[in-house]
C-alpha cells in the first residue's frame, strides 16, 4: 500500500460541487433578506410615499413616525401583548407540560391534541376566534341564548379591550407548543432526583419549583426567544383577528407599517418602522446568539 | 429492637409478579446487602421501603412502627441514589441543607450540621461548586453527605457505587464500611456486586425473580449456600459444578471423580447422611480454592491444565473433571503450565452437594 502524505487532492467537481450547490440559497438570502434590509434602510432615510424614490430626507420618517400617535398605539399594544402573550403562553404551556408528566394515560394523544393549534396558521387561528368572540355570533350570544341575557363579552369589538383578544388567541395557538419544549425538558430530568427530594420531603409544587423548573432554564430562554419574535413579527393574526380594529386601537408594529407603507403611502414612514421593529429583534437575538454561539466554542 | 422488618410483602403489576413474598428482619445497627441480578425486584423492594412505591400486600415495620401509609418523608429515611440525584442547580451546601430546610431546621443548626458533615466526608472545600463541576467520586460524597444529614433511622444506598471506576469504587466501598463502624446506623444497601455483598453485609439477601434464595451472614452464603443459584452467584471466580454419582466404597461414602487420563474415588466426611441416595446423581460443588495442589505421597487428581490465568497472588487453573471445566485457584509457584499435568484434590470438609432435581444443598 502506498501512502501519500499532504492534503488530499480532490478533482475540480470536488472542489466546487459544494459551492455550486449552497450558491441559489445563498445568493437568494443575500438579496432578499439582507439585499433588502439594506434597500428599506435606505428608504427610511428617503422622502418616498407612495412610490419609492431616492431623495435624501435624512431623519426626517423617523420624526415623522415618533409623532404620530397611532405608531405609539401600537407600540403600547405590542408591549402589553408582547408580555401577557409571552407570560401567558409560557404559564399555560409549563403548567401543560408538568401535568402530562405525572404518568398520565394517553399521554401521547394528549399531546398531539395540544400541539394542534401550532399546526394551524395564524389566520385560521384569527378568523376562528373572530367568530367565536364575536358578540352577536359567538361566546356572547351563546350564554346570552342560554338565559344569561346581561351577560357581555364584547372585548372584541371594545377599543379598550381588543388588543387582548389578540392575547387570547395567541396564547391558544401556542401554549402547547411550549408545553412540547417543557414536556422534552421534563423528560431530560433524571427520575431519581424527584425521588430524592420526596424523601426530602418537598411537596410536589416545591419540587418543581425549586429543583425542576431551574434546571430547564436554558428550555425557558430558548421558548422566551422563540415567543418573543412570534410576538414582534406578530402580523397575521391581529389582521385575521380585528384588522388592527376598532379603529386603530388594536394595532401593533407590523400591521402598522403594512398599511402605512402601502395601504396609505407612506413608504418611508413604513421603511421607518420596519427598522424600528428590526432594531427590537436584534436588540434580543444577537445577544441571546452570541451567548449561544460562545457556550458551544466552550463547550 | 428490631428496625426494619419486612413481612411477607408481595408486588405485582397485573399479572406480573415482581416480589413474591419477602420476609426480612434486621436490628438495629445492622448492614443488610439485597443482592441479585437485574430484574430481581431488590430495587422494587428498597422503593418500597422507601415509599416511593407501595407494596401489594405485606407490612413495612421501620421501627416499632408500620409504615405502609407513612409517606417516604415521615419515615425517617435517607437514601443514596446510583445516579446520586443531586439538585443540579443548587450548589453541594444547598444540596445538602435542601431537605433541612424542608423540615424546618433552624439555620445555625442547619450551618453546623454542614459543617460537621462535610469535615466527615472531606467535602467542606466544595461545598460553594456546583454538582457539574465535581467528579463522580466527589458528587457520591455529597449524595452521601446529604444522607448523613439527616440522622436517619435507616440508610437506603441503590446501588451507589456503580457508577464509579473500579478503583474508585474499592476505596468508596471502605469509606463506606469505616463509616457504617463509625456511625453504627442500619443501612439497606442495593447492589448487584457480590464483592460489594460479601465485603460490606452483615445481612445478605440474595434475590431472584422477586423470591429471596437465601438469607444470612457472608460466611453462611458464601460456605452454606441454600441453592445453586445462590452458590453460583456468590463468590469470584463462581463456584464449579461437577456432576457425578454417589456411591459407597469400602465402606465409606464419596463419589467418583474423572479428569482427562485419571480417575479415582473421593470420601465424604460423614456421607452415612446420604445413604439413601446411593447410586442417584448430585452436583458437587467446589469453590476454586477449595481446590488445592496434592503434596507428595498425598492422594491426588492427576489433571490436565487447560489455561492459566495469572491474578497476582493467585493463579487460575483451568482444566477439566467428569466432563466440566473447572476452575482451581492455586498459589503461582505451584502453577503448571497450560498441557502440563497437575495432581489436585478437593477439600472435601468444605465441599457442597445439591440435588439436581431441586438444586436445593443436600449437606
Amino acid at each position: 500500500m502506498t501512502s501519500y502524505n499532504g492534503p488530499a487532492q480532490y478533482g475540480f467537481a470536488e472542489r466546487w460541487l459544494p459551492r455550486l450547490v449552497l450558491a441559489p440559497s445563498f445568493l437568494l438570502t443575500l438579496v432578499f433578506v439582507y439585499g433588502f434590509i439594506l434597500w428599506n434602510g435606505y428608504l427610511s432615510f428617503t422622502t418616498s410615499r407612495l412610490l419609492p424614490n431616492y431623495e435624501w430626507a435624512g431623519l426626517a420618517q423617523y420624526t415623522t413616525l415618533f409623532a404620530n400617535e397611532r405608531w405609539w398605539v401600537a407600540v403600547k399594544n405590542l408591549f402589553i401583548f408582547g408580555s401577557l402573550f409571552i407570560g401567558g403562553a409560557m404559564a399555560v404551556g409549563i403548567f401543560l407540560a408538568v401535568l402530562l408528566d405525572q404518568k398520565v394515560r394517553q399521554e401521547g394523544a394528549l399531546r398531539t391534541l395540544y400541539l394542534y393549534p401550532m399546526a394551524l396558521s395564524f389566520i385560521v387561528t384569527g378568523t376562528a376566534w373572530k367568530w367565536m368572540l364575536n358578540p352577536g355570533l359567538g361566546l356572547e350570544k351563546l350564554v346570552q341564548d342560554w338565559g344569561f341575557t346581561n351577560f357581555t363579552f364584547d372585548w372584541l369589538v371594545n377599543p379598550d379591550m381588543s388588543i387582548y383578544t389578540v392575547v387570547i388567541a395567541g396564547i391558544w395557538q401556542s401554549s402547547g407548543f411550549v408545553m412540547a419544549l417543557f414536556l422534552a425538558g421534563l423528560r431530560g430530568i433524571d427520575d431519581s432526583i424527584i425521588k430524592a427530594a420526596q424523601i426530602d420531603g418537598a411537596s410536589l409544587p416545591r419540587i418543581y419549583w425549586k429543583i425542576v423548573l431551574p434546571a430547564l432554564r436554558p428550555v425557558f430562554f430558548s421558548t422566551l426567544m422563540i415567543l418573543a419574535h412570534i410576538a414582534i413579527k406578530s402580523f397575521d393574526l391581529v389582521m385575521a383577528l380585528t384588522g388592527g380594529g376598532p379603529g386603530f386601537s388594536s394595532d401593533v408594529p407590523a400591521t402598522f407599517m403594512y398599511s402605512t407603507a402601502f395601504t396609505r403611502g407612506q413608504m418611508g414612514v413604513g421603511a421607518a418602522s420596519a427598522m424600528m421593529m428590526l432594531m427590537t429583534v436584534a436588540a434580543i437575538v444577537v445577544p441571546y446568539l452570541y451567548s449561544e454561539l460562545r457556550g458551544s466554542r466552550n463547550g | 429492637m428490631g428496625a426494619l422488618a419486612i413481612k411477607n410483602v408481595t408486588k405485582s403489576f397485573g399479572d406480573t409478579h415482581i416480589l413474591k413474598g419477602i420476609d426480612i428482619h434486621i436490628e438495629a445497627g445492622e448492614f443488610l446487602i439485597l443482592v441479585g441480578p437485574s430484574g430481581c425486584g431488590k430495587s422494587t423492594l428498597m422503593n418500597i421501603i422507601a415509599g416511593l412505591e407501595a407494596p401489594t400486600t405485606g407490612e413495612v415495620h421501620i421501627g416499632e412502627r408500620i409504615v405502609n401509609n407513612v409517606a417516604p418523608k415521615d419515615r425517617d429515611i435517607a437514601m443514596v441514589f446510583q445516579s446520586y440525584a443531586l439538585y443540579p442547580t443548587m450548589n453541594v451546601r444547598k444540596n445538602i441543607a435542601f431537605g433541612m430546610e424542608t423540615r424546618g431546621v433552624p439555620k445555625k443548626e442547619q450551618d453546623e450540621i454542614i459543617a460537621r458533615v462535610s469535615k466527615m466526608l472531606q467535602i467542606d472545600h466544595l461545598l460553594d461548586r456546583k454538582p457539574g463541576q465535581l467528579s463522580g467520586g466527589q458528587r457520591q460524597r455529597v449524595a452521601m453527605g446529604r444522607a448523613l444529614a439527616r440522622d436517619p433511622k435507616l440508610f437506603l444506598f441503590d446501588e451507589p457505587l456503580s457508577n464509579l471506576d473500579a478503583k474508585l469504587r474499592v476505596e468508596m466501598r471502605t469509606e463506606i464500611k469505616q463509616l457504617h463502624h463509625r456511625l453504627k446506623t442500619t443501612i439497606v444497601y442495593v447492589t448487584h456486586d457480590q464483592i460489594e455483598a460479601m465485603t460490606l453485609g452483615d445481612k445478605i439477601a440474595v434475590m431472584k425473580d422477586g423470591i429471596i434464595q437465601q438469607f444470612g451472614s457472608p460466611e453462611e452464603i458464601y460456605e452454606r449456600p441454600s441453592n445453586l443459584f445462590v452458590a453460583g452467584f456468590i463468590g469470584s471466580p463462581s463456584m464449579n459444578f461437577v456432576e457425578c454419582h454417589l456411591a459407597e466404597q469400602g465402606g465409606e461414602y464419596g463419589v467418583s471423580l474423572q479428569s482427562e487420563g485419571d480417575a479415582r474415588f473421593v470420601a465424604l466426611p460423614n456421607g452415612a447422611r446420604l445413604a439413601d441416595r446411593i447410586g442417584q446423581k448430585v452436583i458437587l460443588g467446589v469453590r476454586p480454592e477449595q481446590i488445592e495442589v496434592a503434596e507428595e505421597g498425598e492422594p491426588g487428581l492427576a489433571c490436565k491444565v487447560h489455561l492459566t490465568e495469572p491474578t497476582g497472588p493467585d493463579t487460575m487453573i483451568f482444566t477439566q473433571v467428569n466432563g466440566k471445566e473447572v476452575v482451581a485457584r492455586v498459589h503461582p509457584r505451584a502453577a503448571r503450565h497450560p498441557g502440563e499435568t497437575m495432581r489436585l484434590k478437593l477439600d472435601m470438609g468444605k465441599v457442597v452437594l445439591f440435588d439436581p432435581q431441586t438444586e436445593l444443598r443436600l449437606v
